[in-house]
C-alpha cells in the first residue's frame, strides 16, 4: 500500500510491527486483558496514532522525496530498536515474556493451530481491504499521486492528506501485526522494531514486485523456507547471494520477479513479431 | 470583477528578474495570449499564476479573492485548472483512468473509497471523449497515444472539472497542422465555459484565437491590445517579431 500504490518507500513498517507487539505485551503482562479483539483494537489504535504523527511529520507542507521518507523512517527505526534495548520498562534487551494466550469470547486460543487460524484469518481480512482499497477510486488517488505527486495537487487532490492516510493505514495493519505475533510467540524482543526486520520487509517487496500484494507474500515464503536451509549449508555466503538477487532484481527486473513471466511473455511476442 | 487579476507581480531568482512589475487581466469567457521570445518570462509568470511558484511581490486575484499566496490545490479548488507544456498525464494509466482521476480530485477520501462516483463520472468521460476525439482510446494506455492526443488527453482532463480559468502552456507544441487546427476549435469551445489564458511563441496560431494579446519582454508586458494592435506595434515588431 505505501510503497506499490502510494510511492512512500518507508523502513518504518518494523517500527509500527514492534509498536503493536510492545503494546499489547505491555497490556496483557499488566492486566488481566486477553480479549483478542480487545488486544487488537489497541494495537490499531496505537499504530495509527504512531503513523499519524510521523505522517504528519514527513507529509505535511512542502513534498519530500522518496530517499528523505527512507531515511527518516529508517531513522525510526533504529531509534525504536535502541529504545527497546534500553528502557527498562520495555524490558531492556531481554524483552517481555510471559505473554499469555489470547481469548476469543473467553475462549483461550491456546494451541499453534488455533493461533495460526487465528493469524491466517486475520491477514485474509487484511488482503481483503487492501484488495477492496486498490480496486476502489482512492486506489487511482494512490496511484496519482504515486506517479506524478505535484501533477496530482494541481488537479485539487490534497496530496499530504492522501499520503497520511495511506501511511496511518499501513501504521495500523503493521501493528496488529505485531499484536499478532506478540501473542503467538509469547515474548517480543528488541529485534522486533529494528533495522534488520524493516530491511527485510522491504526486500519482500523488491523481490516480489512493488504494487501486487501476492508477490511480496510468494517472495517472503519462498524466501523464508530457502533461508532455514541455506543459512545451515552456507552461512557466510548466503547474506551475500541474498544481497546480489536483490541487486539483480532492482537492475533488470525493477517490477520483481513476479513481473518475470509477464517479460518473457513479451519478448516471445516482439520475437515471434520480427 | 475580473475573471482573473494580476497585479505588479514580480519573480526574482536571486539576483535575476524572471517576471517585472507584470499586470494583466482575464475577462470570462475570453481568450488571451501571453507571447514572447525564449527566456522573456512568460512561463514563470504561468507558473506564478498557477501556483507553481509564487510571486515575490505583486497580487493575483481570481474572481476578486487573493490567491497570490495559495498552493496549486487551493487554487484548482478554487476552478483554475492547466495544461502544461510537455503533457504530464499518467502514461501508465488507460485514457479512462486519466480522466477519471482529474474527475474525481475534489471528493473526499470516503467518497472514493465506496466508489460512489463510478457512474456519474462516467458520462462525464464519454462527453469529454467524444469531444476530444479520444473515444476509441479510452481503454488503451495513454502512452499509446501519439502526441497530438497526448496534449488534448491533458487538455480534456483540465475541463473535466468545469474550471473557470484554463490555462494552456504551448498547447499546440509538436503538433501537426491538422491537430493545431483541431486544437483552436477545442479552446474556442472551451472559451464558451471559462475564461482561457495561452502562453506561447507562435503569433501565427493566437492571433486566430485570442481576443487578446499580451507581449512580455525581458519580464515585462511591453504591449497588450488585440491581435492586429499587436501584430502592428512597432515594440512588438522590434523586441519579439524580428526574432522569431
Amino acid at each position: 500500500m505505501c510503497w506499490g500504490q502510494t510511492g512512500i518507500f518507508t523502513f518504518g513498517q518494523a517500527a509500527l510491527f514492534g509498536l503493536g507487539g510492545y503494546v499489547v505485551a505491555l497490556v496483557t503482562t499488566k492486566s488481566s486483558i486477553t480479549d483478542m479483539g480487545i488486544l487488537l483494537l489497541i494495537a490499531i489504535v496505537a499504530g495509527a496514532l504512531a503513523g499519524f504523527i510521523i505522517g504528519i511529520f514527513l507529509f505535511s507542507g512542502k513534498r519530500v522525496g522518496e530517499l528523505y521518507v527512507a531515511l527518516v523512517t529508517l531513522a525510526i527505526s533504529y531509534i525504536c530498536e535502541r529504545l527497546a534495548n534500553s528502557w527498562t520498562v520495555l524490558g531492556s534487551g531481554n524483552g517481555i515474556p510471559g505473554i499469555p494466550y489470547p481469548t476469543i469470547f473467553g475462549h483461550e486460543l491456546g494451541s499453534a493451530m488455533s493461533l495460526f487460524f487465528l493469524a491466517f484469518i486475520a491477514f485474509a481480512i487484511a488482503l481483503i481491504l487492501c484488495i477492496l482499497i486498490v480496486n476502489s477510486q482512492f486506489g487511482l488517488t494512490m496511484n496519482a499521486v504515486r506517479d506524478d505527486e505535484e501533477r496530482a495537487e494541481f488537479f485539487g487532490y490534497n496530496r499530504s492528506v492522501v499520503q497520511i492516510f495511506v501511511f496511518v493505514f499501513s501504521a495500523a495493519l503493521a501493528s496488529s501485526a505485531g499484536a499478532l505475533f506478540a501473542v503467538s510467540e509469547g515474548f517480543v524482543s528488541p529485534s522486533m522494531s529494528g533495522l534488520a526486520l524493516s530491511t527485510t520487509s522491504v526486500l519482500w517487496v523488491v523481490l516480489g514486485g512493488r504494487g501486487t500484494f501476492f508477490g511480496p507474500l510468494i517472495a517472503l515464503t519462498v524466501l523464508q523456507v530457502v533461508n532455514i536451509k541455506m543459512q545451515n549449508a552456507l552461512p557466510s555466503l548466503w547474506p551475500i547471494l541474498v544481497g546480489f538477487l536483490l541487486l539483480l532484481t532492482m537492475i533488470f527486473l525493477p517490477k520483481g520477479l513476479t513481473s518475470l513471466p509477464a517479460r518473457i511473455r513479451e519478448s516471445r511476442r516482439k520475437a515471434s513479431q520480427g | 470583477m475580473k475573471l482573473l487579476e494580476v497585479n505588479s507581480v514580480t519573480k526574482t531568482f536571486g539576483s535575476l528578474v524572471a517576471v517585472d512589475n507584470a499586470s494583466m487581466f482575464i475577462e470570462q469567457n475570453e481568450i488571451v495570449g501571453l507571447i514572447g521570445p525564449n527566456g522573456s518570462g512568460k512561463s514563470t509568470l504561468l507558473h506564478t499564476i498557477c501556483g507553481r511558484t509564487f510571486a515575490t511581490a505583486g497580487t493575483i486575484q481570481l474572481q476578486g479573492a487573493d490567491i497570490t499566496n495559495k498552493t496549486p490545490q487551493i487554487r484548482a479548488k478554487a476552478g483554475m485548472a492547466i495544461k502544461f507544456q510537455l503533457a504530464r498525464i499518467y502514461l501508465e494509466k488507460t485514457v479512462r483512468e486519466n480522466l477519471l482521476i482529474s474527475l474525481q480530485a475534489k471528493q473526499s477520501i470516503l467518497s472514493q473509497l465506496r466508489s460512489a462516483s463510478l457512474k456519474k463520472h462516467e458520462v462525464k468521460i464519454l462527453e469529454l471523449a467524444k469531444e476530444f476525439q479520444l473515444e476509441e482510446y479510452l481503454n488503451e494506455p495513454a502512452k499509446s497515444l501519439s502526441h497530438g492526443q497526448q496534449q488534448w488527453l491533458e487538455i480534456a482532463m483540465a475541463m473535466a472539472v468545469d474550471p473557470i480559468l484554463l490555462l494552456l502552456d504551448e498547447p499546440t507544441a509538436g503538433m501537426s497542422p491538422k491537430e493545431r487546427a483541431d486544437t483552436a476549435v477545442l479552446i474556442k469551445k472551451a472559451s464558451k465555459k471559462c475564461g482561457v489564458l495561452i502562453v506561447e511563441h507562435d503569433l501565427d496560431f493566437i492571433k486566430e484565437l485570442c481576443n487578446r494579446i499580451s507581449v512580455l519582454h525581458h519580464g515585462n508586458i511591453v504591449a497588450t491590445g488585440t491581435p492586429a494592435q499587436i501584430e502592428n506595434d512597432p515594440k512588438v515588431k522590434e523586441v519579439y517579431l524580428t526574432r522569431v
